[in-house]
Order: C-alpha cells, then structure tokens, then sequence
C-alpha cells in the first residue's frame, strides 16, 4: 500500500499557542488511521490541516504526493469530511444539502440526482429527503454529514468525532457504515476521544497530547507494549497500600494508586489475583486491559479543558 | 484573489435558502421605501409645487430606488452573512469543498447585488402604477444594471463591517451612523444646492450622493452635471472595497 498522507515535523500556531508541535506520521492508502487525545491534543487542528481548510505553520504535509494548502483545490475534490460540529445548511432541506454540495463539487445534476437517492439509502434517510434538518434527530444529522461527505466519492474520508453524542444504536450503525467504507477502498482519517471507537475501527493510531505525538501503533500492539495482558483494579484505602505491595513482591506488576483505587498492570494477572484473594480484600476486580489503560496512561488522569 | 465560476454556486445556495423567505423579504423590501413615496411624495409633495417642472414625486423617486437597492444589499450583508458564518456555520462546511472562502464571500456579495436588484425593481414597478416611468425602456435597463452596481459596492462595504462584527450589536454603529446618515445628506429628499458650503463637501463624500445623482440622471434623462465623474469615483471605491471586504473576509473565516 502506497502512502496517502504524510506529515513531518508539523507544527501549527496560533498566535503564541502551539496547537501541533511538529509531529511526523505517515497514513497508508486503505487504512483507517485514528488520532486518539483529550480536548486539545491537536487532534482536530491537525486533520483540518489535512483536509487543507487551515493553512500549515511549518513543516510539511502532503496528500497523494500534493502539499496541502487551503486553495488546493484539487486536495479538496478528493477529501470527504465529517466534522465534529453538525455544520448542516439550516435554510435547506436535507435532500437540498445535498444538492448544493454536489454543486460545489461540480457534480452535474443527473449524475447528482442518482448519487444522492444512493447516498440517502446508504445512511437510511430516504424518508427524509423533504424534511427541514431541524426535523431530524441527532443520530439522523450525523447521518447526512456522512452522505454529504461522500457525495465526491472521496478517496481520503476524514471524520473529525463522528459519534459524538450519540446512542449506541446510533453509533454502531455508524461504525459500520465507516467500515463499509473502507472495505470499498477509501482511506479513513479517524478522530476520536472513544476508545471503543478506535478499537472497533482503526487498523493504526497514535495518541496525542498537547500538541505531540507520543505513542504510535496497531491498537493491540499499544495495549501490549504499554499496559500487558490485565489490569486489576483494588477498591480500597491508600493505607493499606503497603500491605498489599509486600504482599505482592517477587510478581512481575507495575501498579498505580489512583484516588480510591489501586490499579495493577500485570502480563499475568491470574497470579496476582490468586495473591490478592488471600488478603481477603472487599473489592477486586480483575479484566483485560484496553486502550482506555493506555491513553489514561499516557495522557495522564488530571483534567484537560 | 482566489475567484471562478464557483461564485455561482454560492449564489444558487443562497438561492434554494431564498425560495422560503421570497414573500415575506417581498414585503419587507417594498413596505419601507413605499412609506418614503407616499408620505413625502404625495403627502409633502402636494405642498411643494413643481419641482424643476415636475410634480416631487418625479425627484423623489430615483433616490428612493438606489437607497432601496442600497439598503437590501447592506442588510443582506450584514446579518445574512453574519448569520451564515456565526450561527448557521454554512461557511466552515463550504470552505472544505473545492469552493474557495473567497467564493463564499464574493458570492455572498454578488447575491446581496441581486437582493438590491430586486428591491430596486419593485420599487420600479411602484413608481410606474404612481405614475412615475424612466424617460425611456433602454434607460430603464441601465437603471437595472446600475442597481446591480450599487448592490455590489454597498455589499462589499458592508462586509468589510462583517468581517470585524463580534456580535449582531456592532452592525448598528455601522446602520446608524453610516447608512441613515447617508439616507438623509445624499440628496435623496431635496437637491444638495441649498446646503452651506462645508455640507456640499461632506455630502460628496458620501457613495449614496454619487448613486443618487447617477441614478437620477439616468431616470429623468435630463442634464447630469458630474454624473460621469460620479460614476468613476464609485467604481473605484467599489473595486477597493470589495477586494478589501474579501481579504478581510478570508482572515476571518481561515484559521
């Protein structure tokens, strides 16, 4: 597979705020590449850099081969984009949304016409083509921005959050629409805050914070390398810290206390349990590790606004 | 400047958006202008006498159209746009498509041109039934492009206020203290002869004078002192403008 897009030492300011901080990746034709990160990370800042609506401080980034920049226009013909806001044109109906956006890309109207009645069924919004967007509920607004994001037949589908705020239903129905996607050959740019969405969807991610990159991989590697096999978690008083680390000396567990709970990061952790169960602790639980260990980890637990 | 055909697509979004609001903007548009006609030009005007040989109404008229057109593109400028970028956030979706920012805008502009055209044309269609006509049909189709004209220079002045608004609050500065100030220094009531000197200056200063006196000219057909240098002034102040209102434009909505 060729390389799609690729970045190195990207850096994008604000002013005298660092939103990215020269990072490098490189996103392979036919994958879904994800941005995992807390509120800004840069993640949105740096796809928005890819899709060319914001302009490149320095460094460099290129899509197919072309460098990116805001009058790119041949760039935006072959980028889809699902925002993070529901940016949907209020004044229009939902099949007009549509109408005008294959306009903007210069779609004539009877190959637009078919593509849209296409679309609408692919996202099962046929009913709805004549209702006003204030009509629709949220999982439904979500829905179109999909459709009108591939109204261009992108080859490069950046979705910045694509989930946000939805039900489950919802948002299963619009993993499977992304994975459908990807299985017809677009390459898929994945914003994301949801670990279960990363996991269910990207074949790569890395994870930011504050402007950098820190951690690349497959989704499993990453929770192998960083975390292990199981995490056991120990509801209980930081007094009893000591007893339970003595208790546990000679075992291969890095651990962590965390507010009420003592987190214990093991590549085995049946032989910590068995360890644990002994001092009869009230509230013990063990499960396998996942990317929320990792990003936790990572990007650290303290708050990010 | 980034400009194609793609302002016409701007215009046809615009366009579908209009299709709800024709009857009630038809309204709006005409209610405002037709109050001017009838209050002074047939209420004050029976006092008045002949004006340069003509009932006032004949005066009043053409200032009232290109105040008219002035007015609708203004506005559409003002809170259309306003409205686009800040709450309905069509211009962050559009600038993602192969149309560029500056398309939007100029777009934008073009459509308050139209919005002025059609302002201008009822007002057109008024006068006739009050029985006021330009001297002649080609005059009238000049008129027409002229009120293209005045939308497309009042619109880009009023996005450059755009450009800098924070909120819908700062347009009044602009309204009160540009636009009804104009309407009433331009010439649009009463010939501008009788002002004192220092007035005479001011008012020349001002684009409605010169759209006033152009339009005039073109209207009744008569004598039109200045109204060729009147025109190469507007031009001008219409071709900074709008390149201004662009590049401002630009700034705000690329980041």
């Amino acid at each position: 597979m060729g390389v799609l897009v690729k970045a190195s030492g990207l850096t994008k300011k604000y002013g005298d705020l660092v939103a990215v901080a020269g990072i490098d990746f490189e996103i392979c034709e036919g994958e879904c590449f994800g941005f995992l990160g807390p509120n800004g990370a840069g993640k949105t800042t740096t796809v928005r850099m890819i899709h060319c609506v914001s302009p490149v401080t320095s460094g460099t980034l290129t899509v197919g081969g072309l460098p990116s920049g805001i009058d790119n226009r041949a760039l935006k013909k072959i980028a889809g984009v699902i925002p993070q806001e529901i940016d949907l044109d209020i004044d229009l109906t939902v099949e007009e949304n549509l109408i005008v956006f294959a306009r903007f890309f210069d779609i004539r109207r009877r190959e637009a016409k078919a593509r849209i009645a296409e679309l609408l069924r692919f996202v099962e919004l046929e009913a709805k083509a004549p209702c006003k967007i204030s009509d629709l509920s949220t999982g439904m607004k979500r829905r179109l921005l999909i459709a009108r994001a591939l109204i261009n037949r992108p080859r490069l589908i950046v979705a910045d959050e694509p989930t946000t705020g939805l039900d489950p239903q919802a948002r299963h129905l619009i993993w499977q629409r992304l994975r459908q996607l990807k299985t017809q050959g677009a390459t898929l740019v994945l914003t994301t805050q949801y670990m279960e969405e990363a996991q269910q969807l990207c074949d790569r991610i890395v994870v930011m914070h504050e402007g950098r990159i820190l951690k690349e991989g497959t989704p499993g590697r990453l929770v192998a390398d960083e975390i292990g096999r199981e995490v056991i978690e120990v509801r209980t008083a930081p007094e009893d810290d000591a007893r339970i680390l003595d208790r546990l000396s000679g075992l291969d567990c890095a651990h962590e206390r965390v507010g009420d709970t003592l987190y214990f990061y093991c590549p085995d952790g049946h032989a910590v349990m068995k360890r644990l169960l002994e001092l009869e602790l009230a509230n013990t639980l063990i499960r396998p590790a996942t990317l929320e260990d990792v990003f936790l980890k990572l990007t650290g637990r303290s708050l990010h606004e | 400047m980034s400009l194609s055909y793609r302002i016409a697509y701007v215009f046809l979004r615009n366009l579908y958006s209009y299709k709800r609001f024709v009857v009630p903007t038809f309204l709006v548009t005409l209610i405002e202008p037709l109050f001017y006609l009838v209050t002074f030009g047939i209420g004050m005007g029976a006092y008045m006498g002949a004006f340069g040989g003509k009932p006032y109404l004949h005066f009043l008229v053409p200032g009232v159209l290109a105040t008219a057109a002035m007015m609708s593109a203004s506005f559409e400028c003002l809170y259309g746009t306003f409205v686009k970028i800040v709450h309905e956030k069509v211009y962050n979706s559009l600038i993602a498509t192969p149309v560029s920012a500056d398309e939007a805008v100029a777009g934008d502009i073009v459509w308050a041109s139209f919005r002025g055209l059609i302002s201008g044309t009822l007002m057109m269609v008024v006068a006739l039934f009050m029985g006021v006509a330009p001297a002649s049909l080609w005059r009238a189709l000049l008129l027409l492009v002229f009120l293209v004209f005045i939308g497309l220079l009042f619109g880009s002045l009023a996005m450059i206020v755009t450009s800098v608004a924070p909120t819908f609050d700062f347009f009044s500065y602009y309204t009160e203290l540009v636009i009804t100030p104009m309407f009433f220094f331009s010439g649009v009531f009463f010939p501008l002869d009788n002002f004192p000197g220092w007035m005479k200056v001011l008012a020349e200063f001002l684009p409605l004078t010169h759209a006033v006196r152009i339009t005039r000219a073109l209207f009744t057909g008569g004598p039109s002192a200045g109204a060729g240098r009147s025109l190469g002034l507007l031009v001008a102040v219409a071709a900074v403008a709008f390149t201004v209102s662009v590049r401002m434009m630009r700034k705000r909505l690329i980041k």
